[in-house]
């Protein structure tokens, strides 16, 4: 952090203050070619903006003051997130924002606060996460990675999968198996391992959309120091759990559905469909599955900001907004019609077009964060007492 | 009772939920599904005496302004009486009456006959019933802008007398109506006319409904009717007409919203203990899914029915209210019929019968989605709301997704 940034009470501000002034920074500073970024951006890309927003204190608003970050509460966290989505703020590799931070808070020894929490506030340490296996997506509990204690160190090996952005972390945290004779959960602990350890080896995966938002990692005997380990031994899975607060409501967002709606506006008025009565139907059935997303949304937003817990209902949010993304893409690569096929901008009578991105971006939406199979799982059990 | 714009929020909060305690205790105590089942297909197909009961509790004048007698509670309030009757399938008109007709009528201004018959209604004695649409699938009730579409019917005016031709379809309470709230075109515009049912006894015709009910079919053939029958004209007409009408969607919601909760909960309950293959047939995860999937459907509806009732209490009005009741007609339906077709699926055989409950809530759920404007039309209304007045800026960006 630089000298300049003064620590802030922002939850004292009123919201449409504090929305401006974010706003306003935005639209300051963000770099406008990076706005609306139809694909991931890498660390390179959007690195500028990280150092900025974290020159100006802005990095972590979901931190504590006293550790570095804004102190915001859920109602102005969510703000600063809208006005993010507003102004079309890409993602950057976050993890250490969004996970290894608020775990070391709440988990971690002095020793590793001191250490790590103040290189993630400089963009120092890029962190990744190394949860799935090749065996073990949706049944994350069986994973089986190992780490066998040796002296003051672990040794672990094991690989990990669909891990974004491994190559441009520096640093992986994990969750291993340290002891393989208890029942599956309870085996698990949480680790932080050096991307630059000797061992460790980061393989892109290719995607169907053709970038490398993935990788493989693989971890040969790979030495890490026993006082990597987050909170008790064995205990990993729990503090796993614990993490997933109500961050999950954004998996539900509808400013996925509401941008890709957009395209279909756009593609169809290119192709000259706006006045097409079978269009018409099936655009307005989307708009409207949009626009009631966004209702239900808002009323599991005003939960938060009342300072209520989300329960496992918020599952349905991720299932409806992710799904309702899918259909506007079918929409897109059907109205498309003959150039349904085309990757990349097409160019059209009415102007050019892009018809797959939204396609392709709507693929992992479907699975990641748990995949809507297992999210609908979760609410037959939870919140339909269906048997099991 | 205090009027709603009195109480403060938590006041408020508080008044619905023993609105919702003391309508739930007395329609499950009064109006056990046996009595909706007896009462079907004999005309009016309710009961006045249980209207009656409904007035003595005070729900028929719930909605009037306290000049008129009533309570002057907004819609939210009126929500659940309407949605502790429809839990029940209780057959009486509470939505066409009180509500689209009651509104009618309040927003008639200081017509002296209007605010009799709101008064009259308040307290239960009358039942008037709003005739509008005017062909066989109502293609023709709303225009291409989206707002009711001017009537074929004709309202001509002499110095002491309206002369009414046409016809009118789907007016519900079609038995049982004490008169009907009359739209029609005239030299001034539209024209809101109180025919009295004995008016009309002749050109009256009943069609039996799946729930049971009556919808009735009007031909007006120069139905001469005195001058002070005119309830209202021109631009006040057209502005309550088109708030009655959207106000009464919305409360069309809430009972298909009602009845989707009540599909749902059978349907649910039969899956817990319905056994097949020596296990609970609700353990199978590819009916555990679909019965999520009823779940999603029946939460959007309710957020979006708190969502538009707390909107229309606070008085949206012209396209922003069209448009919000649009959707929430559109929605209601699309889900209470959904789930009236999974909930008789997940039941087998028994959910086709008609001894089985499930069927009072689907023939009801077919009745209120097809009420004025079914999901398709509504969102085709939708559509043509929205077209011209085009806001850009859409906000949001794939690459942003969390």
């Amino acid at each position: 952090m630089s000298a300049s940034s003064i620590v802030r009470d922002w939850n004292t501000m009123d919201t449409e203050a504090f929305r401006a002034e974010v706003r306003a920074f935005f639209q300051q500073h963000y770099p406008e070619h990076l706005r609306y970024p139809k694909r991931r951006l890498r660390w390179d890309e959007i690195r500028p903006w990280t150092l900025k927003l974290a020159a100006h204190g802005w990095l972590a608003p979901s931190w504590p003051a006293r550790h570095g970050g804004m102190g915001l509460a859920p109602d102005k966290l969510i703000a600063f997130i809208e006005e993010q989505e507003r102004h079309g703020v890409a993602r950057a590799p976050d993890m250490g924002i969004t996970m290894v931070g608020p775990l070391l808070i709440q988990h971690g020894t002095d020793a590793q606060r001191a250490h790590y929490l103040p290189r993630i506030l400089a963009c120092q340490d890029i962190w990744c996460q190394g949860y799935s296996e090749p065996n073990s997506g949706s049944d994350l509990a069986s994973l089986r990675t190992e780490a066998v204690a040796d002296g003051d160190d672990f040794i672990v090996t094991g690989q990990k999968i669909w891990t974004t952005l491994a190559q441009d972390a520096t640093h992986i945290f994990l969750l291993v198996r340290t002891d393989k004779a208890a029942k599956k959960q309870e085996g698990i602990s949480f680790l932080l391992a050096d991307m630059k350890s000797p061992g460790i080896t980061v393989r892109p995966i290719r995607n169907i959309a053709g970038a490398e938002d993935f990788c493989e990692v693989f971890l040969d005997n790979v030495r890490v120091p026993r006082a990597n380990i987050v909170g008790e031994l064995n205990k990993g899975w729990t503090i796993a759990k614990a993490l997933l607060g109500f961050e999950r409501i954004f998996l539900g967002s509808p400013k996925q559905s509401q941008y890709a709606l957009s395209r279909v506006e756009e593609a169809a008025a290119a192709l000259g469909l706006l006045d097409d009565p079978v269009f018409s139907d099936r655009y307005t059935q989307l708009a409207l599955d949009v626009a009631d997303l966004g209702t239900l949304y808002a009323r599991f937003v005003e939960q938060v900001k009342r300072g209520e817990a989300l329960g496992p209902e918020v599952s349905m949010l991720k299932i409806f907004a992710t799904e309702t993304y899918s259909r506007l893409a079918n929409l897109l690569v059907e109205i498309a019609g003959a150039s349904g096929g085309t990757p990349g901008d097409v160019p059209t009578d009415g102007g050019t077009i892009d018809v797959l991105t939204t396609f392709y971006n709507a693929r992992p939406a479907t699975i990641y964060g748990g995949s809507n199979e297992v999210q609908r799982n979760i609410l037959a059990g939870a919140v339909l007492q269906l048997p099991s | 009772m205090t009027a709603a714009t009195l109480a403060s929020p938590a006041d408020r909060v508080e008044e619905r939920a023993l609105l919702r305690a003391s309508a739930s205790a007395f329609v499950g105590k009064e109006s056990p599904a046996s009595r909706s089942r007896a009462l079907r297909g004999k005309a009016p197909g309710f009961d006045l005496r249980f209207w009656a009961a409904l007035a003595q509790q005070g729900w028929t004048g719930l909605l009037a302004p306290e000049s008129a007698g009533g309570y002057g509670q907004g819609l939210t309030e009126m929500a659940e009486v309407v949605s502790a009757l429809s839990a029940q399938a209780a057959p009486e008109p509470v939505t066409p009456v009180i509500v689209f007709a009651g509104r009618l009528l309040a927003g008639c201004g200081d017509c002296a006959m209007a605010l009799q018959l709101l008064e009259q209604t308040a307290s239960g004695q009358l039942l008037p019933a709003v005739a509008w649409q005017e062909d066989a699938a109502g293609a023709t009730s709303f225009d291409h802008q989206g707002h009711p579409a001017e009537p074929a019917t004709v309202c001509a005016r002499s110095a002491s007398a309206l002369q009414l031709s046409g016809r009118k379809l789907h007016v519900r309470p079609g038995a049982g109506a004490s008169g009907y709230i009359v739209t029609a075109s005239s030299s001034e515009g539209l024209a809101l006319v109180w025919l009295p049912a004995e008016a009309v006894r002749s050109g009256s015709e009943l069609q039996r409904q799946a729930d049971g009910s009556f919808a009735a079919r009007l031909e007006l053939d120069n139905v001469v009717l005195p001058a002070s029958h005119l309830l209202a004209s021109g631009e006040r007409a057209r502005a309550a007409f088109a708030a009655a009408c959207d106000e009464a969607l919305v409360m069309a919601g809430v009972e298909l919203l009602a009845c989707a909760r009540r599909m749902l909960d059978m349907s649910l309950d039969y899956l817990r203990t319905r056994k097949q293959f020596g296990k609970p047939i609700g353990s199978y995860q590819a009916l555990q899914h679909r019965a999520v999937d009823l779940l999603v459907q029946r939460e959007l509806s309710s957020a979006l029915l708190e969502h538009a009732l707390a909107e229309l209490d606070r008085g949206i009005t012209g396209d922003e209210r069209a448009q919000l009741a649009a959707r929430v007609k559109a929605r209601c339906s699309e889900a209470a019929l959904t789930v009236g077709r999974e909930a008789v699926q997940m039941h087998g055989a028994i959910g086709v019968t008609d001894e089985h409950d499930l069927g009072l809530y689907l023939q009801r759920a077919l009745v209120l989605s097809a009420w004025l404007g079914n999901a398709a039309q509504q969102r085709r209304r939708y559509a043509a709301l929205t077209r011209h007045p085009r806001d850009g800026g859409s906000a949001g960006a794939e690459g942003t997704a969390r």
